[in-house]
């Protein structure tokens, strides 16, 4: 246990005399019940089997923010720094700010924030190596570095920007509402160090000394639906009827008629210039993302076609069913799922902790995208290897593997789809993501048997026969696709978050590469309907499939990086240096980024560490291993 | 769904296993907060933590503070003494022996040819008060130049010299436990949150126990003036105008406490005369506050039965900086608002040891606010000393700011600069850089080798900083508190007590007086100094100040005697009537009559240019811009300017512009807010080659201090973002 120091000043200590039975978002407050064997449990701290004696030990705790009162003054990033020793990079607490009015009426609010221990947290749900955990113990969401793979997830989804992905040692590290602290009665470091009497900490509901309201929100603060965090605000000052943010994001919040809560409101900080900003679109740091999502896709759909030949008698297909079509065909799908593979794989803040991606397929999309998809890439590999042989137990086989697989790449490709319905990041948040991805599946699955196919036939006739159904494959996967940017750009262009936000960004800043996008795909959908009906021949198909080809790769390019260079988290005003995006991206271009003093790093892959892979093998006893499989699969049910 | 997972892990936190905790006193500003250096079982320092039971900051520490024990390892520390003949030469590495040697040298060298003023010696706020005090020593007792100051002329000289014309004496009266009795609060041109955090925490913590209205004097709508009851958004350069029409409406109103002006102070008439010139209408005109709220205020305060004024560089860093300080004490002179409990004019001082080189240093006179001008004084100091009074000269030398014009005259052609940096520091850059190309000799004394003046020193010194020695600082409420060594300095560094008492033997003056070796020594020599002044310490020794976590002067022997204990806070100076320091115990009202020669803005440079402190930079960043966690919220310079003159300027949020006066220019990045009106910029003073090349910094005529805080300047929008990106990061070695 801590050791309380003998002048430790009354401040820091944990003042919950009396505490109240449910919370604003109607959760009970007592996390166990009193018979519960979660009782009475170490919280075994660095291995510390003490159990701390605070009363209110199994009450969910939350922060307490003033914004009357906050100064803006970093105390309380510093002491949470300086306690758990982070570099100038990562912060689990940081300070940014709003503000409003004309001099010398202006006003600036500023808000402290790190991780509100939800009672719904999303990062727990979400995090593919079960790296997070919500104890009975004061309600603390903690997560485990030790676990963790560095994918990033969940600071997709947390709606305030707590977890912290640190791409120099390729992992996430978070708040820990400093448990240790709060065993021997301490409120945490930067409650105590706070220098403008504005953060607080204690049983949530409860309203510290001299405070008049707990309200759940604060300009700026998101909504409080999407994961019921555990904050609590004061703000009785009367604020500006608009308050702007400093850093980049083009959001702003006005009081809405009741004049009491604040609405985002897009900030066109950039004016309304449309531009290309090629770089930026095509060389982001999620290219990864782009590479893969495409390949799978195309390769599901592919193989889909194929399984669909195989499995059901369709005559148009049939000749899919040849090995010299199908064996070549496979062999490209194998080594483009493999590409992709392993581009999101190396993509990982520790690539070669890969096998913790099934750990929690109880809860997470990501873990259950990442074994359908795994399954799939096993299947597909079964499969081709199955066709090579032509008898009837390896055509049994290979369409017991093709029919698995089909299975197993659905349900990847659903989950792909639900890991972007995220409620932090509106933009993708959409039905339109699922549109995309089950119409990239379909045209580009359709493309790609096309065009390795098509090559290899030998007849016209047989050529034409295929063609039809691929081209209307075709027409339709982009016809669910272009439905769905329609229908997304007319629901972004009406929201007024961080939704609108990415739309103004994209009507803007990537104007001109969104409409190239537009026309590429109007003119693919067209000219597919075009090849459709006329059906040509030898050279002129040639032509035309080669055409098709090069529209819709440019359009399915320029799309997809776009679908992850616009979206835009719901998070906490960030400062003008300080957590402000387009400062981090300036000190990378500038070169500031080399000092490691100006707090920002370049964004760095991870290493794949075969030694560490290879060490976690030889000393993981069966024993060990069991447990772990065991644990993915079955569940105990707690409370 | 409450786990995640069937069965708990292990939880791993950071354990910095710390073993052992050294006291010491925060090294940066003049709040004088209590810290403990922490150290792990191999030595090393890993942490640091605010002192519970110290009464200035009860545990808490800022921004700088927490990260402290940072600087100990931080890059650009030197470790050997290195020399070179020429400016434009490369350094080599030398011995101390030689090094000091050859400074010794080149002092008797240049004091033979050109007369002993011609060495210069500018010193600081921060080194310990043992320190400073043998120092001014060597300096007046050895060496023997009158022209010797500290950079505290840039920060507190107004505040010195404030305090002197009205109470006779330098010597903050009040204390930070004012702020627990004080009934109204006026801040002027102090922006406690972000330059003195730890104090605005006290005044909060007394404001929300018992709510005082806060007046806050700035033109910028800091933190602080946001969270004011009355924020008085004064026209830059005019507080005296202001001061003038409070005291015109209080003597007019009748608001006045008539027993305490008898009983304490002289010059009425003469204040009457002036203020009267000074109706609120015509004031308004001028310092652009408007009639009604000059009288609203000067209602609210006259009328409390405490007030208490506090102030900082806003007022001191002007034309009118030393004015602007007997204004706030005229104020408190008339409302009979000193020597009370939460009754004050509490000048908020900047460098840690501001107040210990004011009392013990001798750059304005002697040891224990003694002066050169007064026989008695040089008898009593030379007597000590072992020194012919008549080495000693009868008047105070040059000052910081005219020592640097005097070695362009060419008067001084040796100068010793100890722990100051004066290439960022000091107004117009060009114009330092010219002067300092010019000296004969310069030696550079500080702890970093990477210090912007070692580009034109001939020898530089490395000496030991903050927690690596020993010794006192003396805080802005007058407390005593000690620095205990946590650590040794790296590689051949010393203490800059050793590199003066080294260099003190290289002269044959000194064999005839003391150098004590030990911190502690030198505080026992202090001492007697002290007995029976403003600023009695008899009754203090290292390790009682240590015990108490700081003691406020006066404490003297008898009341330790007599078991009075130091108390916890709260001492106050002029607590009786007609206790004030001028022969006849009187206070003096100063009438002040306002000139406004200031630059400002204009047709062709029409913007005022405003500079200030960040909270997580201390001065010229040599320390907390190596440390990430302090430097990462304004790693480069920038400037606040109104959303609306950037558009009119066609300037965007987060733009690199180029901002021009007449002495230079600067590129600064743009960050548009409505925290500065339309015809103002402000730009941070910490930043090296940035603000003060564009400074003009006109001296206050009693003070010397100059005027930072106004300047006119014109802004200028960079077509080509990227080359000024990279002349912007070149400037920023750290």
């Amino acid at each position: 246990m801590l050791k309380v120091r003998s002048d430790e000043p009354e401040y820091s200590f944990l003042w919950d005399k009396e505490t109240k039975a449910v919370n604003q978002h109607g959760n009970l407050i007592d996390l166990v019940n009193e018979d519960s064997d979660l009782h009475c449990q170490s919280l075994n701290i660095n291995n510390d089997p003490g159990i701390g004696d605070n009363p209110n030990r199994y009450k969910q705790h939350g922060f307490f923010l003033n914004a009357d009162n906050c100064i803006g003054c970093h105390a309380c990033e510093a002491a949470c720094s300086e306690k758990n020793d982070n570099p100038a990079h990562i912060a689990f607490r940081s300070v940014g700010f709003v503000e409003g009015g004309t001099y010398p009426d202006y006003q600036r609010i500023n808000i402290s924030m790190a991780c509100n221990h939800c009672d719904d947290p999303v990062c727990l749900k979400g995090c593919p190596t079960r790296a997070y955990t919500k104890y009975a113990e004061y309600g603390a969401v903690l997560q485990d570095p030790d676990i963790c793979f560095g994918c990033g997830y969940c600071t997709w989804v947390c709606p305030y920007n707590a977890p912290q992905l640190d791409p120099v040692k390729g992992q996430v590290t978070k708040c820990n509402m400093c448990v240790d602290r709060l065993e021997v009665g301490l409120k945490p470091a930067c409650v105590s160090a706070c220098l403008g009497n504005a953060l607080d900490f204690g049983v949530v509901e409860n309203i510290p000394e001299n405070r008049i309201e707990a309200k759940i929100s604060i300009p700026g603060f998101p909504t409080p639906d999407i994961t019921q965090p555990n904050i609590r605000f004061q703000q009785t000052r009367s604020t500006q009827l608009e308050m702007t943010r400093t850093d980049s994001m083009p959001l702003k919040y006005q009081k809405d008629d009741s004049g009491s809560t604040f609405k985002p409101k897009v900030d066109k900080k950039h004016g309304e210039k449309k531009e290309w900003n090629w770089a930026k679109l095509l060389t982001s740091h999620e290219s990864a993302h782009v590479i893969f999502t495409l390949s799978t896709q195309a390769v599901l759909g592919a193989f889909l076609i194929i399984v669909t030949a195989g499995l059901f008698t369709v005559d148009s297909l049939a000749t899919l069913n040849t090995a010299a079509v199908k064996l070549p065909l496979l062999g490209i799908m194998f080594v483009m799922l493999t590409y992709g593979l392993f581009k999101l794989n190396m993509h990982l803040g520790k690539p070669h902790r890969f096998y913790r991606g099934f750990n929690n397929l109880r809860l997470s999309p990501l873990s259950r995208e990442i074994a359908g998809v795994s399954g799939f890439y096993t299947f597909l590999m079964a499969y081709g290897f199955f066709s090579i042989f032509d008898n009837d137990i390896f055509n049994f086989l290979a369409n017991a593997s093709g029919a698995l697989g089909a299975i197993s790449g659905l349900i990847g490709l659903y989950y792909m789809y639900k890991i972007y319905r995220i409620k932090a990041r509106p933009f993708w948040d959409h039905w339109q993501t699922g549109s995309a991805f089950f119409g990239n599946t379909i045209s580009f699955g359709a493309l790609l048997t096309g065009l390795i196919s098509l090559p290899l036939l030998s007849s016209e006739h047989a050529l034409l026969t295929l063609a039809t159904p691929l081209m209307a494959l075709i027409s339709l996967g982009l016809a669910l696709e272009l439905i769905g940017h329609l229908v997304h750009s007319r629901a972004m262009a009406n929201l007024e978050n961080e939704g609108a936000a990415s739309w103004y960004l994209q009507t803007t800043r990537y104007g001109k590469a969104w409409i190239t996008r537009n026309v590429l795909l109007g003119l693919s959908f067209a000219f597919a309907l075009l090849l459709l009906t006329m059906n040509p021949s030898g050279v002129a198909a040639f032509i035309g499939w080669s055409l098709l080809a090069i529209l819709m790769i440019s359009a399915g390019a320029i799309s997809r990086s776009l679908f992850f260079v616009l979206v835009i988290p719901t998070t906490m005003p960030g400062a003008f240096f300080w957590k402000n995006k387009a400062f981090e991206e300036h000190a990378r271009e500038s070169g500031l980024v080399d000092m490691e003093q100006v707090g920002v790093v370049r964004e760095l892959h991870g290493k794949f560490k075969l030694d560490e892979l290879l060490e976690t093998i030889r000393t993981t006893s069966p024993a060990t291993l069991f447990k772990n499989i065991k644990d993915i699969v079955v569940w105990k049910k707690i409370d | 769904m409450l786990f995640g997972r069937n069965s708990k892990n292990a939880i791993n936190m950071v354990d910095k296993k710390i073993t052992d905790w050294t006291y010491s006193t925060c090294g940066y500003c003049s709040v004088g907060c209590s810290i403990e250096i922490g150290k792990n079982a191999e030595g090393k320092i890993v942490g640091s933590r605010g002192v519970g039971s110290a009464d200035v900051n009860r545990g808490k520490l800022c921004v700088k503070g927490i990260f402290e024990h940072e600087l100990f390892d931080s890059a650009g520390r030197g470790d050997k003494p290195i020399i070179r003949e020429q400016i434009g030469e490369s350094y080599k590495e030398t011995s101390w022996d030689n090094a000091l040697d050859t400074m010794a040298d080149k002092i008797r060298d240049i004091q033979q040819k050109h007369g002993r003023d011609s060495f210069a010696i500018v010193s600081t706020g921060q080194l310990l008060t043992e320190e400073f005090y043998t120092l001014g020593k060597l300096t007046r007792g050895v060496i023997g130049t009158n022209n010797y100051d500290g950079n505290t002329t840039l920060c507190m000289a107004s505040a010195v010299s404030g305090y002197k014309r009205s109470f006779g004496s330098d010597g903050p009266p009040g204390s930070y436990e004012d702020f627990d009795h004080t009934d109204v609060l006026m801040a002027w041109g102090s922006n406690l949150p972000e330059q003195h955090p730890i104090i605005y925490w006290r005044m909060k913590q007394a404001q929300e126990k018992r709510h005082f209205p806060l007046i806050v004097i700035d033109p910028r709508v800091t933190m602080l003036a946001q969270n004011a009851d009355i924020h008085l958004a004064v026209t830059p350069g005019t507080d005296v105008v202001l001061q003038n029409a409070l005291i015109h409406v209080i003597l007019d109103e009748g608001l006045e406490d008539r027993a305490y002006i008898e009983a304490n102070t002289t010059g009425l008439e003469q204040l009457e005369r002036e203020v009267a010139k000074f109706d609120p209408d015509s004031a308004s005109k001028v310092c652009g506050i408007d009639a009604d709220t000059i009288r609203n205020v000067a209602r609210l305060y006259a009328k409390a039965d405490r007030g208490m004024s506090i102030w900082t560089m806003g007022i001191n860093q002007s034309m009118h900086g030393s004015d602007g300080v007997v204004g706030i004490n005229n104020i408190n002179l008339v409302t009979g608002n000193i020597g009370k409990p939460g009754a004050t004019s509490l000048s908020i001082t900047g460098q840690c040891n501001a107040m210990g080189t004011r009392e013990w240093s001798s750059c304005s006179g002697l040891p224990g606010y003694r002066a050169l001008e007064n026989p008695q004084d040089r008898e009593d100091i030379a007597k000590y000393w072992n020194v012919d009074p008549e080495f000693f000269p009868k008047k105070r030398g040059l000052a910081e700011t005219d020592i640097f014009p005097a070695i362009e005259l060419g008067e001084i052609k040796g100068l010793w600069l100890v722990a100051t940096n004066p290439m960022t520091s000091l107004p117009n850059t060009a114009r330092i850089r010219k002067t300092l190309e010019k000296l004969d000799f310069l030696v550079v004394q500080d702890s970093y080798a990477d210090v912007e003046t070692v580009q034109y020193a001939h020898l530089y010194l490395p000496a030991a900083t903050w927690a690596e020695k020993e010794g006192v600082f003396t805080n802005t409420e007058r407390r005593i508190n000690i620095v205990r060594k946590a650590t040794d300095a790296p590689g051949e560094s010393k203490s800059d007590l050793a590199i003066f008492n080294e260099l003190a033997k290289r002269f044959e003056q000194s064999a005839k007086m003391s150098f004590p070796d030990k911190p502690a020594d030198v505080f026992e020599e202090m001492k007697p100094l002290s007995k029976g002044r403003l600023l009695d310490m008899t009754g203090m020794n290292h390790d009682l100040i240590e015990e108490n976590r700081g003691i406020q002067w006066p404490y003297t022997a008898e009341e330790a005697e007599r078991g009075e204990g130091p108390v916890k806070g709260g001492k106050r100076l002029y607590t009786e009537d007609g206790t004030f320091s001028f022969a006849d115990g009187m206070a003096k009202l100063v009438p002040l009559p306002f000139i406004d020669n200031n630059e400002v803005p204009d047709e062709k440079y029409p913007y005022w240019l405003n500079t200030g402190r960040l909270v997580e930079h201390f001065h010229t960043r040599t320390k907390t811009g190596k440390i990430g966690n302090n430097n990462k919220y304004s790693p480069i310079p920038f400037m606040e300017i109104n959303p609306d003159a950037a558009r009119d300027l066609g300037i965007q949020h987060q733009d690199y512009v180029r901002c021009v006066s007449r002495r230079g220019d600067a590129i600064v990045m743009a960050m548009c807010t409505q925290r500065v009106p339309k015809d103002m910029v402000f730009i941070p003073f910490h930043f090296f080659d940035c603000v003060n090349r564009l400074t003009l910094g006109l001296l206050d005529p009693y003070s010397r201090q100059p005027a930072f805080k106004q300047s006119a300047v014109t802004i200028e929008p960079i077509a080509d973002q990227e080359a000024a990106a990279k002349m912007s990061r070149d400037r920023r070695a750290f």
